[in-house]
Parts: C-alpha cells; sequence; structure tokens
C-alpha cells in the first residue's frame, strides 16, 4: 500500500516568554492509507504538536510534511477529532453534523448533505437528528462528533485522545464503534493516546516517541487477531506487547528525571 | 402533564413527598403574602391612631388616594410614561452599544489591551460624579438623562460580555479552525450563540440600572418624570407623592424584570 502521509525529518520549536521550547526533533513516520496508526509517548512530549502540524494549524520548523504525495498540507483532506466532543448545545443534532458543509459552503453541498444523512442513518442517530446534543449519552455523543469529522469526507482522520473522556464501560463500546466506522468508510486514521491497550487493540502500526523534544524510539507493526479492538484485546501476543511499549514509556520517564 | 401523572400508580412514599413539596410551597407564598399585609396593615394603624404621623411616613390610604387623585388629572401617565420612555431607551442603547464594543474588543487582542485599563477605571467611577459634564455637554433635560442611564449600563455589558466572550473553550475554537472557519464564522456560529445564557443575565442586569441611571439623572436635572416627582414631593414636603411615585416606579421595574426573566423562560425552553 502507498503512504497517505509521510514525515521526513520533521523538527518544531515553539516560543513562549522566556523560552523556546524544542517539541520535536527530526521526526520519521509514514502512515499507509487506510491504516489505523497510534502514537504514543509520555505525557507532554508532543504528540499533539504532530496532529496540529498534520492538521495544518501548526508549520514545521523545519522538514517535510508529505499529505498525499504533495508537499502541503491541504487541510479539506484532514479531519480532526477531539478530546472532548465539543458539540455546541444550542443546535440539534443535525445542525451539528453538518456545521462543517455550513462552514466550508462547498460546491456540491447536497451531496454532502445527502451523505451526512446516510452517515446517521448507517450508524443509528437517526432517531435523534433533531434532538439536541443534551439528549445524548456520552459514547453517542461521541459518534455524532465522528460523523460530523466524516461528514466532510477527509481522507485523514487525526484522533487526539477521543475517548478519554468517557467512563471505561463506553470507552470499550464507543473504540469498537469508532473502529468499525473508520474502517468500514476505509479511512485512514492517526489516533494520539495515553492508553497502551487501546493502542495495541486499535492499531495497525504503533508509533513509539520519545520524551521531549520527541523522536521516533520504535515502531512497531501490529497484526492481531479478532474482529474488533475488544476481541484483539485476547490475543495471545497482547500482553508481551504492552509489557515492551510499557517498557519503553517508563524507561523514557526514568531518563527524563535523571 | 396532569393526565400522565394520573396513570401512573405512585407509591405511597412518593405522594407524602409531593404533599410535603405543595405544603412547603403553600407556606412560602403564605408567609410572602402574610408579611406585607402585616405590614401595610401596621402602618395603616399606627397612623390611623395618632401613633406615627402620617405627615412624616404617610400612609397606604394616603398613598393609594394620592395614586387615584394623579391618575384620574393623567400627571401619572405622563409622568411615567417620561420616565420609561427614558429607561428604555437608556437600556436599548446600553445594551446594543455595549454589545458592539464587546465584539470589537473580542475581535482585536491588542485594542482590548490597550483599552483595559480605561474600561476598569471606567467602571470604578461612580458614573453620578459626571452628572454635571454631562448637563454642560448634552443640555439639561431628557437627552443627558439618557445619557446618564447609559453610562451606568454600558461599562457593566461590556465587561461582561467580553468576559463571556473569551470564556468559550479554546476547544470549540480550534474545531472550528481545522473545518477552516474564517473570524466572522467563528464570532457568529461559536462566540454569539455560546454567550446568550450571559447576555439573558446582563439584560437583567441592565433593568435594574436602567432604572437607577434614569431617576438618578431625574434627580439631577428634570422638569418631569417619576424621579421628578419624587424630588419635587421631597422639597414641597408632601411625603403622599414621594411614596406614591415610589409604588409606581416599583411597579413598572418589576414588570420590565418580569418581561425579561419571560424572554429566558422561551429561551432556555427552546434551548
Amino acid at each position: 500500500m502507498e503512504n497517505l502521509l509521510t514525515y521526513e525529518n520533521v523538527s518544531y520549536f515553539y516560543q513562549t516568554k522566556n523560552d523556546e521550547i524544542f517539541a520535536l526533533n527530526n521526526v520519521n513516520f509514514d502512515v499507509e492509507k487506510e491504516s489505523f496508526v497510534s502514537l504514543v509517548g509520555p505525557s507532554g512530549c508532543g504528540k499533539t504538536t504532530i496532529l496540529s502540524l498534520t492538521a495544518g494549524l501548526l508549520k514545521a520548523s523545519s522538514g517535510k510534511i508529505i499529505l498525499d504525495g504533495e508537499d502541503r498540507i491541504d487541510t479539506n483532506k484532514i479531519g480532526y477529532m477531539f478530546q472532548k466532543d465539543y458539540l455546541f448545545e444550542w443546535r440539534t443534532v443535525w445542525k451539528n453534523i453538518t456545521l462543517g458543509i455550513e462552514i466550508q459552503k462547498p460546491k456540491n453541498k447536497e451531496e454532502k448533505l445527502a451523505f451526512a444523512e446516510e452517515l446517521l442513518k448507517k450508524y443509528d442517530l437517526y432517531g435523534f437528528k433533531n434532538k439536541k446534543p443534551r439528549a445524548l449519552s456520552g459514547g453517542m455523543r461521541q459518534r455524532v462528533a465522528l460523523i460530523r469529522t466524516l461528514a466532510l469526507e477527509p481522507k485523514l482522520l487525526l484522533l487526539d485522545e477521543p475517548f478519554s473522556a468517557l467512563d471505561f464501560q463506553t470507552r470499550l463500546s464507543v473504540c469498537d464503534d469508532v473502529y468499525e466506522i473508520i474502517k468500514s468508510e476505509k479511512k485512514t486514521a492517526i489516533l494520539v493516546t495515553h492508553d497502551i491497550s487501546e493502542a495495541i487493540s486499535m492499531s495497525d502500526k504503533i508509533i513509539v516517541l520519545s520524551a521531549r523534544p520527541a523522536t521516533v524510539k520504535d515502531t512497531i507493526k501490529l497484526n492481531l487477531q479478532g474482529e474488533t479492538p475488544l476481541k484483539k484485546r485476547e490475543d495471545p501476543t497482547f500482553a508481551s506487547l504492552f509489557d515492551n511499549i510499557w517498557r519503553q514509556l517508563s524507561n523514557e520517564k526514568q531518563a527524563k528525571t535523571n | 402533564m396532569k393526565n400522565k401523572q394520573k396513570q401512573i400508580n405512585f407509591s405511597k412514599s412518593h405522594k407524602a413527598y409531593v404533599k410535603k413539596l405543595r405544603k412547603d410551597k403553600f407556606w412560602v407564598i403564605f408567609f410572602r403574602i402574610f408579611i406585607l399585609m402585616a405590614f401595610l396593615g401596621l402602618w395603616e394603624l399606627l397612623t390611623y391612631y395618632g401613633v406615627l404621623d402620617p405627615f412624616f411616613v404617610s400612609s397606604p390610604s394616603r398613598i393609594v388616594a394620592q395614586i387615584i387623585q394623579l391618575a384620574e388629572n393623567g400627571t401619572l401617565l405622563s409622568h411615567s410614561w417620561i420616565t420609561l420612555y427614558e429607561t428604555l431607551i437608556g437600556f436599548a442603547i446600553a445594551t446594543v452599544l455595549g454589545y458592539a464594543i464587546a465584539v470589537i474588543l473580542w475581535w482585536n487582542e491588542r485594542v482590548r489591551k490597550i483599552f483595559e485599563p480605561y474600561i476598569v477605571v471606567l467602571n470604578s467611577l461612580p458614573k453620578i460624579a459626571l452628572g454635571p459634564v454631562i448637563i454642560l455637554w448634552v443640555g439639561a433635560g431628557t437627552s443627558a438623562i439618557i445619557v446618564m442611564c447609559v453610562l451606568i449600563c454600558i461599562v457593566i455589558t461590556t465587561m461582561s460580555m467580553l468576559s463571556a466572550f473569551l470564556s468559550v473553550e479554546e476547544g470549540k475554537i480550534l474545531l472550528l479552525k481545522s473545518m477552516h472557519a474564517n473570524k466572522f464564522q467563528i464570532l457568529f456560529k461559536l462566540i454569539l450563540p455560546n454567550s446568550m445564557p450571559e447576555f439573558i443575565s446582563v439584560l437583567k442586569i441592565n433593568v435594574g440600572m436602567s432604572w437607577v441611571g434614569s431617576i438618578m439623572g431625574e434627580y439631577l436635572s428634570s422638569k418631569a418624570g417619576l424621579g421628578y416627582l419624587i424630588v419635587y414631593g421631597g422639597q414641597i414636603l408632601r411625603i403622599d407623592l414621594v411614596m406614591a411615585a415610589t409604588v409606581v416606579l416599583c411597579i413598572l421595574a418589576f414588570v420590565m424584570y418580569w418581561l425579561v426573566s419571560l424572554l429566558e423562560k422561551h429561551y432556555t425552553k427552546n434551548r
């Protein structure tokens, strides 16, 4: 499979009042089309910075980011999903989902609206179309947030700890839902997470980052048995993978404190 | 709603609970009315039997008689209308202008930083101190009163709205930015609708403040209005007139507050 996204020696500094912070140091990785890649690393290492760079919200200080064969970020190809669902309480579910279409006013607006409606039907939210977000459960809200992202038909989905605000039970089932939706829509996704088991259960590839300035410490390709993330957790290699990543991360933490 | 309640068989404990709620509500309303009645009754009796001198404290019956007299010769309506007019105009100008300034300050961070100390000073300045200056500049009369009213309301409107605009979750702005929204879209699709609850509470504050502004303005310089009646009554020692004007003022202010709370109810229902 060809790559949808490639990072070539990407470095990034940002300025604060007292300091210049070296966030990313020669980061190299690639993301294949229709694959699911997770970024894990010690907290504050710059995972979210990578997503912001990929989304075009920040500009790399040096190096190349190649998206879909182009040396520049076409933000129309990116869909960003955040930690919180950020649904607008004063809009109905439908108005929330079509927010992006409303903002971008694309030429094929009718098609996009029809697609959004189809997504709602497909993922069991059509009955809530005209409800306000507060009528939804946490898991449903996160599904609405995902459909809002998908409605713009991005090629690459950026997921910034999208499950961290949910309780554990909901988290597992929403994880399955989101995984299924992303796979059935044939999307490529990058997930940033603190949760190692979540990364293992969802990903085709895990990129382990070092402490700041972040560089790629390890790239682990996965091929676990199981249809859903929950099933994949039962794979016999799961425990040793977890152990491996956990060790790498805790080494980083120690290195940082020393 | 009532039909629904009948269909469901509530448990005994729930019935007792509902009964207790109703009882509580009854007693609250009962005491509200009781306190008012007791106050008015005592006032009337004490003045009737000469314990208090109605010349200085007036009495409920004299206030009512005064209001009726004022209503009959038409002065009540004309004075009330003038004050109401000043208050409403002041309220409207202050709200619209204060809101617009808040939007400008939200839009431009540099402008915001430059004007911050000025706004703080203006906020802590007692606006009545500007009275003579206002009269000198815009002339005595209705326009001075409206300016006073606007000055009293506008700073608090701007400050409250600006802090509401700035308290929007950063992530929601980032979400719109990731959809390539421009600043106009961020303003109209997020900032303004998101700050509606604060806007309604600003309206509520302004109802009270604009009455303060117009009455204070009338104290300062006026030839008509409820504030004028109060000052005039005080000067010629007609406490009945002072009290009558105050009662009418209370009623008008309450009606205006009630209208805003109706708006609030309508809004929270449709939210």
